[in-house]
């Protein structure tokens, strides 16, 4: 009952993105006729290919030709490249799932071993570090971060290629600028939370069963601490693939991000509506499957919704 | 458990990355192919539908057209030559050592009517169409020749036919798949497997091209010193150029170019319309140092939209020079007649665009003007000017090459949408002589349109600023490529790559 709640509040989020996405995309300036055909076609031609392209017709028959397509999976077609929206959807998406994953991967491994030294050392000059790095790594935009890495990891060491979607060795850099910030926030909260665990009653009775500290740290403190990690990390998903615009465009990865930006700077609308609904709708999954994980995680919340 | 899953799985993952992550990229393979770095994909490579640069400058490769330009840009033949029978008649006929098309078959005239015809039929959506609509009908005579009528007489319609030649087999499909490019240009398209990358063929000698699309500037700059890609043309920041001159195996090289960069002011508008405010705003910029400091040098100034070296530039246009004295009379005379002289000053988001705006911004309030400036998406930065919601905005001509620019620029009828008289300059001489120019033979244009662009420089619709130079960034393994004042690709055609052969000497 509890996840088919979910899974209507889910649905209902993202019919009011499509509407919004639909609705913005034809009033923000600019006209994709006019990207086209130049600024210097006549005002007959433009007519004409407006007509051509069902874009003379209202807004609302527009929209109920969108709708009817959604219901069949149908995101129409790119006005540019002339072929289904869906088409170019699915050739760009499985780039941009292997960015995040690995951004992902990478983020919690740093996180992990950042959070755990951070609690393990509390309020000593290893605390104070990690604290900084994850300061750091907070702070530094990925469109400064990603240079930079490949300033180090390709011109001078040479050990990855500057850009492109090339194997293995083009998917470090890319994941490493895209995960850093996750890796700063998770570490952060991963440490607070041992932290304040480590107060528990269970940790203490723990420790008076003869429990080793780090036996202690591993087997009780993590699992309770991840709770909050894991709804940050699920939030985090939309700043993942938001980061993914731009780490994208500085990798050359052919991913969605790159797919948004072309399709917003050329007004290419079914193809602008396509992309974002399906950010929005990943967004939306990955939050519904949080709740889900959380109940793996924790049996008291399982019990609970049951 | 779960946590040892998760753990033990992100931990292969990670290690997975970094151990067959890590590879000796130290030494880039060597490739023959010449990989060019471009900022924005070609968007079609069906010549019909071209309009962006980087397509045109991509179609010019596959195709050619049958009139091409000279070095004063005045039209020259290409695959053809021409009579004119009588104003409204131009007889085309094709050169004898035409170049097959790349799939073996010649080129006739009917390929040339058909491709017309493509475009120009009442269902085309190209965006040439308009640009051709003087043609009234084409009749095929021969194999070899073509008889274009015309609506009304016309002087420049031969520099209107540049349109690239399809096979009419290509020519009769409304869309073309990738395998129907063809074309009789200097290259054959070899593959497009993804948008942002290009495959092509010298078919002279096989050297094969690749066109990679490196959308951030500085990712460019650093694929171009690991060899990564061999050239990029233009498409760099001035910083970077400078930063790129001092870096070993990369060469810049620097050609002067007809992109025009001005000021645009708005005559309905009290500030910006009233004549001393946009002389003083002409005299105050010292364009020479914006040149200097943000451009690196990189541009010469201008006093016109065609420059001195084009068969109808204003040569003969006195050179505005810089002088903060006389513009602050200026801004104080305007004030005695109670003027407030404050304008905002649109701009797009382009940091170099934002860099220059500030530069203008500190000259302007030197002499007394209070500058405001806007700076917006490219979308709402053209929709205001082209709805004239400005006073003052700064932007570029790209690519202009025939002076009927003049009417479509200045005209009192060309306010958007049909034309670009963004800032609603209205002078009746202005008008006159783009008319009589039209009317005139081309030998007598060039006058006209000199005494046109004094008159402009008179009225000062726009103020001009500076012509860009083009700039090639190279590896020095690269060699023989001649930039071109329009910024095509056309070097690519003589360009030659070094590569290392199995003794570790260089050969080409």
């Amino acid at each position: 009952m509890v996840i088919i709640r979910h899974v209507a509040a889910a649905l209902l989020v993202i019919l009011g993105v499509s509407l919004a996405v639909f609705v913005l995309t034809h009033v923000i300036p600019g006209d994709p006729v006019e990207v086209m055909l130049g600024e210097r076609a006549s005002t007959a031609d433009r007519a004409a290919l407006a007509k051509a392209y069902g874009l003379d017709r209202p807004l609302t028959a527009q929209m109920v030709d969108y709708y009817q397509g959604l219901l069949k999976l149908d995101l129409g077609e790119s006005l540019f490249q002339h072929r289904p929206v869906v088409e170019l959807i699915s050739e760009r998406l499985a780039a941009t799932v292997e960015l995040a994953g690995a951004a992902m991967a990478v983020a919690l491994v740093v996180a992990l071993v950042l959070g755990l030294v951070s609690a393990w050392y509390a309020r000593t000059w290893v605390d104070q570090g990690a604290r900084v790095l994850s300061l750091l790594g907070v702070s530094i935009p990925n469109f400064w971060l990603g240079p930079l890495l490949i300033l180090f990891g390709s011109v001078y060491l040479g050990w990855f290629p500057v850009s492109g979607r090339d194997g293995l060795s083009s998917l470090v850099l890319p994941a490493i600028t895209l995960g850093t910030a996750l890796a700063a926030i998770v570490a952060r909260m991963l440490r607070n939370s041992l932290l304040e665990i480590a107060e528990a009653d269970f940790v203490r009775t723990a420790r008076a069963k003869g429990l080793g500290e780090w036996t202690i740290l591993w087997r009780h403190s993590l699992r309770n601490a991840l709770l909050p990690v894991v709804t940050l990390v699920g939030l985090q998903i939309g700043a993942i693939l938001g980061g993914a615009v731009i780490v994208e465009t500085v990798f050359s990865w052919p991913g969605i991000g790159r797919l948004t930006v072309e399709a917003i700077q050329s007004r290419d609308y079914p193809l602008v509506q396509g992309c974002v609904l399906l950010i929005a709708t990943i967004y939306v999954l990955v939050n519904l499957l949080t709740d889900v994980v959380y109940g793996l995680i924790d049996p008291r919340i399982r019990l609970a919704g049951s | 458990m779960w946590s040892k899953i998760v753990c033990g799985g992100l931990l292969v993952v990670v290690a997975g990355l970094m151990v067959g992550g890590c590879d000796n990229y130290a030494d880039v393979e060597e490739t023959p192919v010449i990989r060019m770095g471009l900022v924005q994909a070609p968007s079609t490579l069906d010549p019909r539908y071209a309009t962006d640069a980087v397509s045109n400058r991509v179609c010019r490769l596959l195709y050619r057209g049958l009139v091409d330009f000279d070095d004063q840009l005045r039209p020259t033949p290409d695959l053809a030559s021409w009579q004119v029978l009588s104003p409204r008649h131009y007889r085309f006929t094709l050169n004898d050592s035409i170049p097959p098309f790349s799939d073996g078959r010649q080129l006739t005239s009917a390929d040339v009517v058909a491709t017309y015809e493509s475009v120009l039929r009442e269902d085309s959506i190209s965006p040439h169409r308009s640009g051709l609509s003087v043609i009234d009908r084409i009749e095929q005579v021969d194999d070899a020749t073509v008889d274009f009528f015309l609506a009304r007489p016309d002087a420049l319609f031969p520099g209107r036919l540049t349109l690239s030649i399809l096979p009419a087999t290509s020519a009769a499909l409304p869309r073309l798949a990738p395998d129907q490019l063809i074309g009789n240009g200097a290259f054959k398209l070899v593959s497009w497997p993804a948008p942002e990358q290009v495959l092509l063929e010298r078919r002279r000698d096989g050297q094969q091209v690749e066109l990679l699309r490196v959308a951030d500037a500085t990712v460019r700059a650093l694929k171009l010193i690991r060899g990564e890609i061999d050239l990029v043309q233009n498409d760099l920041p001035s910083e970077l150029i400078g930063w790129l001159r001092d870096q070993p195996g990369v060469k810049v090289e620097q050609a002067a170019g007809s992109n025009y960069s001005y000021l645009g002011f708005n005559f309905d508008d009290p500030v910006s319309g009233d004549p001393l405010i946009r002389e003083a705003i002409a005299l105050a910029i010292d364009r020479q140092a914006i040149i200097d400091a943000l451009l690196g040098g990189g541009a010469r100034r201008a006093e016109s939209v065609l420059p001195p070296d084009h068969w109808a530039g204003g040569r003969g246009i006195e050179p505005t020079e810089y002088d903060p004295q006389r513009a602050a009379e200026l801004v104080a005379m305007f004030r005695e007649r109670g003027g407030e002289p404050t304008l905002s000053y649109k701009v797009s988001t382009d940091a170099l665009r934002l860099r220059i705006a500030a530069a203008i911004k500190q000259q302007l309030e030197a002499v007394g003007l209070t500058i405001n400036i806007e700076s917006h998406e490219w979308g709402t930065f053209y929709g205001d000017i082209k709805a004239g919601r400005f006073q003052l905005y700064s932007l570029a001509w790209v690519g202009i090459k025939m002076p009927d620019i003049f009417r479509y620029l200045f005209h009192s009828t060309a306010i958007p949408p049909e034309g670009a008289n963004r800032g609603r300059f209205n002078a009746a001489q202005v008008d006159q002589l783009i008319a009589q120019a039209e009317g005139a033979t081309m030998a007598e244009q060039g006058e006209l349109y000199a005494q046109l662009q004094q008159q402009l420089a008179d009225h000062r619709p726009y103020v001009s600023l500076w012509y860009e130079n083009h700039t090639l960034v190279a590896r020095r393994t690269l060699t023989g490529y001649p930039l071109s004042r329009d910024g095509n690709y056309d070097g690519l055609m003589v360009a030659q790559k070094m590569t290392m052969n199995s003794e570790g000497a260089r050969r080409p």
